[in-house]
């Protein structure tokens, strides 16, 4: 069959970057087609060229074999190509109909929107792709993460594509919900269009591609049939290396003394009575399905919203009612949170800025500020942590998901805090950076920070935590130690029991 | 295992199902707080004096409230849209002047100076749309800017206050059909635009540009379009608060305009407006806007300084602040 879709020798500068240097594809209708690399390698450029969001500087693009140079996110969208950002395009006050029909509304002679027909088409579209638990009515703004997320994917089927690109869509998505889209992807696929899809998991892109290209710093560097090709292979064309292992060695570093004392804690319904001990130098995992109190339980540990339950800090009580009072003195805890790019970082700050945020005090004098300190303090992060920047005064939203994620870090790190909160650390990050925040992590367990880490990934917490705290309905289900620490045991407390703990 | 994963996802769901009514009226809880406040004021009011509940009452409120609230309205799509416009004193005050002065009592003349008025504000709101949207400049200095250049020229057409309107200008201002004056059916036909506009596609459109700008501008949404469409549309609005003051003043004022500019926020804030953009209706502008006319009666009813208006007005309008970000604070809370 002819191909669908050729990308033949794209070019995409950014000023002096070069975000594309030679990227090429060839997708076929009918076919599920991943694309592969590392972040930085130049995916997110081609799929927002492909979807109109960004234009090329070079290079042949055709759509069913005539040119395609869309020149917005709408021409794209009427010559088929829908994608599903990992930024999310959504309207918060609007509904989830509204925000699927957006632009599109069907309207009255009036030029008013005519309700009864727009909630007729989304619920013919919610059911014919069997939608999980989706109300038309709901505003958006109430929805959690992962129901953005499937209603970005509404969105995108809403306009009939030929072409869906899916970016990292399963990243926010709970087990069950990605299976979903998995199954939709492959229908879609089956119907004779084209599925462009992005995931750092290869578990999935081996379910459900037929092929893969893999692009590196900007250029492609291979494309296989999925069946005809190995992890180790792909993972190879990725990193330009071998990797050796994603995940550090693990020695038990914890010491005896309790850095964090949690008793009876409790947030609503949502969080009920949990008790755990972090000891110092101990990475504790913190496991379950997606929603049930993992992120309750770290935001009332960093005092955002009110909880219940008594909490020690290295042998003292302690009353966490803001951030401000968690970070403060000599012991605090900080916190690194799910949505970096809005709760972590300023992006349109530097990354100086940014690092030193949390610690202006620590080189202020007589109420200024001592650039020449900031700046050492600044560069010692950059370079410990491997950061890649141009210049500390680089701003922060112009780096890649993993840089990002260091920056969050060192900000971390230059504060007093001894107790690590890090929620899932590693979402949406590469491979290879994944691989360096982990070793990072063991490293600051060995100096004896005490890192409490929520993971939605089962097998980071079964590589990295030393135990894992399993959460299933807000309550504590399980701490799985030495070699209960499996994949196995952590969805076995997460789900098993659900009805006598409910 | 699939019955476990389904049962893990039915528990979890009562903490998410069951709170719809709550958030039903936790995202009405500002407009419900100002009819609440609306309905006590009329209360007070209607204890204080007599007459109260009745037609005559109705049309003189009406009229008292009118001028306030079509500048009102245009500020409500505008502060939708996430914008400001203080435009709308420099319009006012220049619409009145020029009704005031060129009219005359020849009907041709008054209709076209009255359609000129009509355009020449729409005129005002394109020229800031296009300055916001093409220089990428701030509304609130861009409106601030062309607020001071009319009223300038506001002072040039008529440096006091003074013209004449004609007579039958006048009479229309004061007419009445089945009991109703004028104003009423004005500000029925006002509402009646409400509900049309705010289910258009152009209504949906600024609402959501309010909510999202860049999602909003992804998904197809022309920025220049909406931010010409939001500020013409204050201006146009402006232009009739001008025109419909005339004809309950009889005269021109090139300073008057100013005296609406911050109301007309505050009536929409009053009345659940977000600042934010994206959140809030004409509905409860207009509550807003009666709140503070009410509040005028009473201050005259208690033969008390004229000076405690705006103090009353301020206290309301924090109470009406706190409701909503009471509402704001626990819907996020029930949220994660």
């Amino acid at each position: 069959m002819a191909d669908l879709l050729t990308v033949t020798g794209v070019i995409k500068h950014y000023g002096g970057i070069i975000a594309l240097s030679d990227a090429n594809l060839c997708a076929r209708a009918g076919e599920v087609h991943a694309l592969l690399g590392e972040n930085g390698a130049g995916k997110s450029t081609l799929i927002q060229i492909l979807s109109g969001a960004v234009r090329a500087d070079g290079g042949a693009i055709t759509l069913e074999g005539a040119d395609y140079h869309p020149r917005n996110p709408v021409a794209a969208q009427r010559s088929g190509v829908s994608a599903v950002f990992q930024e999310l395009s959504l309207i918060p006050d609007l509904t989830v109909e509204q925000n699927i029909w957006f632009r599109r509304e069907p309207l009255s002679v009036f030029g008013t929107v005519r309700s009864g027909e727009l909630r007729k088409a989304t619920t013919n579209l919610l059911e014919e792709f069997g939608f999980p638990g989706l109300r038309p009515s709901q505003e958006v703004r109430r929805l959690t993460l992962a129901e953005r997320q499937i209603v970005e994917v509404a969105k995108a089927l809403a306009r009939d594509p030929k072409v869906l690109i899916l970016d990292e869509a399963t990243s926010a998505l709970a087990a069950k919900e990605t299976e979903w889209l998995l199954g939709l992807a492959r229908r879609f696929a089956k119907a004779g269009r084209l599925v462009i899809y992005i995931s750092h998991r290869l578990a999935e892109v081996r379910q459900i591609a037929d092929r893969v290209t893999v692009l590196r710093n900007g250029a492609t560097v291979a494309a296989y049939e999925t069946k005809a090709v190995d992890d180790e292979t792909i993972i190879t064309d990725m990193l330009g290396r071998r990797m050796d292992r994603l995940f550090p060695e693990r020695h038990a570093t914890a010491g005896n003394r309790v850095a964090l004392q949690v008793r009876g804690l409790t947030v609503g319904h949502r969080l009920v009575g949990v008790d755990f001990d972090l000891k110092e130098g101990e990475v504790l995992g913190v496991g379950g399905l997606q929603g049930h109190g993992q992120w309750e339980l770290f935001q009332s540990l960093y005092g955002i919203g009110s909880c219940k339950g008594a909490i020690e800090l290295l042998g003292r009580p302690v009353a966490i009612t803001s951030p401000r009072k968690a970070l403060a003195g000599q012991n605090g805890m900080a916190l690194v949170p799910e949505d970096r790019r809005n709760h972590g970082l300023l992006l349109t700050k530097s990354v100086r800025e940014n690092l030193t945020l949390s610690v202006v005090s620590r080189f202020t004098r007589f109420g200024l500020t001592d650039a020449k300190r900031e700046r050492a303090l600044v560069d010692e992060m950059i370079t410990s942590l491997k950061i890649k920047v141009g210049s500390p005064e680089q701003i922060a939203g112009t780096l890649s998901g993993g840089n990002q994620q260091k920056v969050i870090f060192g900000k971390m790190l230059l504060t007093d805090a001894r107790v690590l909160l890090l929620y899932d650390p590693t979402r949406g990050i590469d491979v290879g950076t994944k691989g360096e925040i982990f070793q990072l992590m063991r490293d600051l367990a060995a100096k004896g920070y005490a890192i409490l880490f929520y993971s939605s990934d089962p097998p980071e917490l079964v590589h990295v935590a030393d135990r894992i705290l399993v959460l299933r309905n807000g309550r504590r289900a399980a701490i799985l130690e030495g070699d209960d620490r499996t994949e196995r045991e952590i969805l076995r407390a997460a789900m098993i029991e659900t009805q006598g703990a409910a | 295992m699939t019955t476990a994963a389904e049962n893990a996802q039915v528990a979890k769901s009562p903490s998410n199902g069951g709170g719809e009514l709550k958030n039903w009226l936790l995202d009405r809880a500002p407009f419900l707080v100002a009819c609440v406040m609306l309905c006590a004021l009329v209360a007070v009011y209607g204890v204080l004096r007599d007459g109260v509940f009745s037609l005559a009452e109705l049309n003189i409120d009406t009229a008292a409230a009118l001028t306030l609230l079509l500048a009102a309205t245009g500020q409500t799509i505008v502060l939708l849209r996430g914008g400001i416009d203080l435009s709308i004193g420099g319009v006012i005050s220049l619409g009145t002047v020029l009704a005031a002065t060129q009219m005359g009592d020849n009907p041709w003349s008054a209709t076209f100076w009255v359609l000129l008025v009509l355009a020449a504000g729409a005129l005002v709101g394109f020229v800031n749309g296009v300055l916001i949207t093409v220089l990428k400049l701030q509304p609130f200095l861009v409106t601030l800017a062309t607020w001071s250049i009319l009223s300038g020229a506001a002072l040039i057409v008529l440096p006091t206050d003074g013209g004449a309107l004609p007579t039958a200008w006048m009479a229309f201002g004061n007419a009445t059909w089945l009991g109703l004056s004028s104003s009423v059916w004005l500000l029925a036909g006002l509402i009646c635009f409400w509900l049309w506009f705010r289910r258009s596609r152009l209504g949906v459109a600024i609402r959501a540009t309010g909510s999202n700008e860049r999602s909003a501008f992804l998904s197809g949404v022309s920025p220049l379009w909406i931010n010409v469409a939001t500020y013409g549309l204050s201006g146009l609005f402006a232009a009739l608060a001008a025109l419909y003051l005339t004809t309950q003043t009889g005269a021109g004022s090139p300073t008057i305009g100013k005296d609406y500019i911050l109301p007309s926020v505050t009536a929409a804030v009053i009345g659940g407006l977000s600042l934010f953009g994206g959140r809030g209706g004409l509905i409860g502008t207009t509550i807003g806007a009666f709140i503070l006319t009410i509040i005028g009666n009473l201050v005259f009813v208690l033969r008390v300084s004229s000076y405690w208006q705006p103090i009353v007005s301020g206290v309301i309008l924090l109470i009406a602040v706190l409701a909503s970000s009471t509402a704001e604070k626990s819907a996020r809370n029930s949220l994660t």
